[in-house]
């Protein structure tokens, strides 16, 4: 049991997780945030929110997603980032899950609003999960070494 | 701790979020309006319908043009249904009445943009023939929305007129 302690607590592990995870995210949200109309087009396409609800989600999201990856990156509010992204990630999951099922050909809205960007659904989903492993690795992980912010709180 | 710190997080994305649309030349409106029908996302296209004829498009679609306001619409029916309500924005251009109207409509329309042309919906197809008319006369983004106006209201998306 050492051994995976050790692989929880390992502060580089930690460090270079929490670096690739604010990356992703910080860099997935770029693209939204420069065309919110585009983005809540790909939003509403997911059939998953009433009507009202798309643009706003359209408009928060890219945001959340780019302070929770900035913050990871630097080290500021860590834990609360890290909780957001295991939400987040787990949503983006059931989402594309749900529409997997329904058989709809879906846009992403990952990285891109390109319209060109068509993955296969199910390569989108084992993706999602493969950064569900590092956002769940980054919550047990409590090391704090390299956080600009040290502190509990 | 976690939580709290969450919520923080959450409140300053979701104020710079809300601050930069309202500043933002691409902002778009908090509430859309998206339709909330189902089957919204089917095309429907008339039988009569060649190959080599303009793109079909979806009421999503049609919505999202609208929305992203990436085109301009065209009503193909006569004026007096045109006037009683049509698409938010729509310009009329009666397919039966062509000649009465082509003049003083059509050339002040810019060959760059998109068209969405629509008439009633499903029982009509002046649509068809007005979008073919306007590709023969060099319009290259001409789109159909075939669903037209009956499901354009039916999904209770901006009306005028009436």
């Amino acid at each position: 049991m050492n051994g995976f302690n050790g692989f929880l607590r390992n502060d580089y592990l930690g460090l270079v997780v929490r670096l690739a995870v604010g990356i992703i995210f910080v860099y997935a949200s770029i693209d939204k945030i420069a065309q919110p109309g585009q983005f809540a087009r790909i939003v509403y396409n997911y059939h998953l929110l009433p009507g009202e609800l798309v643009n706003l989600m359209a408009i928060i999201m890219p945001w959340i997603e780019l302070f929770c990856g900035a913050f990871l990156i630097l080290g500021i509010y860590k834990e609360g980032s890290v909780l957001i992204l295991n939400v987040l990630v787990l949503v983006f999951i059931v989402a594309v899950g749900v529409n997997l099922f329904r058989g709809v050909d879906l846009e992403c809205g990952c990285f891109t609003v390109s319209s060109k960007a068509k993955g296969a659904v199910l390569g989108l989903l084992i993706r999602d999960i493969g950064l569900l492993i590092l956002t769940i690795y980054l919550f047990f992980n409590r090391s704090r070494r390299f956080c600009l912010i040290k502190t509990r709180g | 701790m976690m939580i709290k710190q969450a919520l923080i997080v959450i409140a300053f994305s979701a104020a710079v979020a809300v601050c930069s649309n309202l500043i933002s030349g691409s902002g778009i409106p908090f509430v859309g309006n998206w339709p909330s029908v189902s089957g919204s996302d089917t095309v429907a296209v008339p039988p009569s319908a060649d190959e080599g004829d303009p793109p079909f498009i979806s009421l999503d679609e049609a919505a999202a043009k609208f929305q992203l306001r990436d085109g301009v619409f065209i009503d193909a029916r006569d004026p007096e249904d045109y006037e009683y309500g049509r698409i938010k924005g729509a310009l009329n251009l009666p397919y039966d009445y062509l000649e009465d109207y082509w003049d003083e409509i059509v050339p002040d329309l810019s060959k760059d943009k998109q068209y969405i042309i629509y008439c009633s919906g499903t029982e009509c197809e002046l649509s068809l023939f007005l979008a073919r008319d306007l590709v023969y006369n060099g319009f290259e983004k001409v789109f159909i929305f075939y669903g037209g106006w009956r499901e354009w209201e039916r999904a209770k998306l901006p009306t005028e007129g009436g």
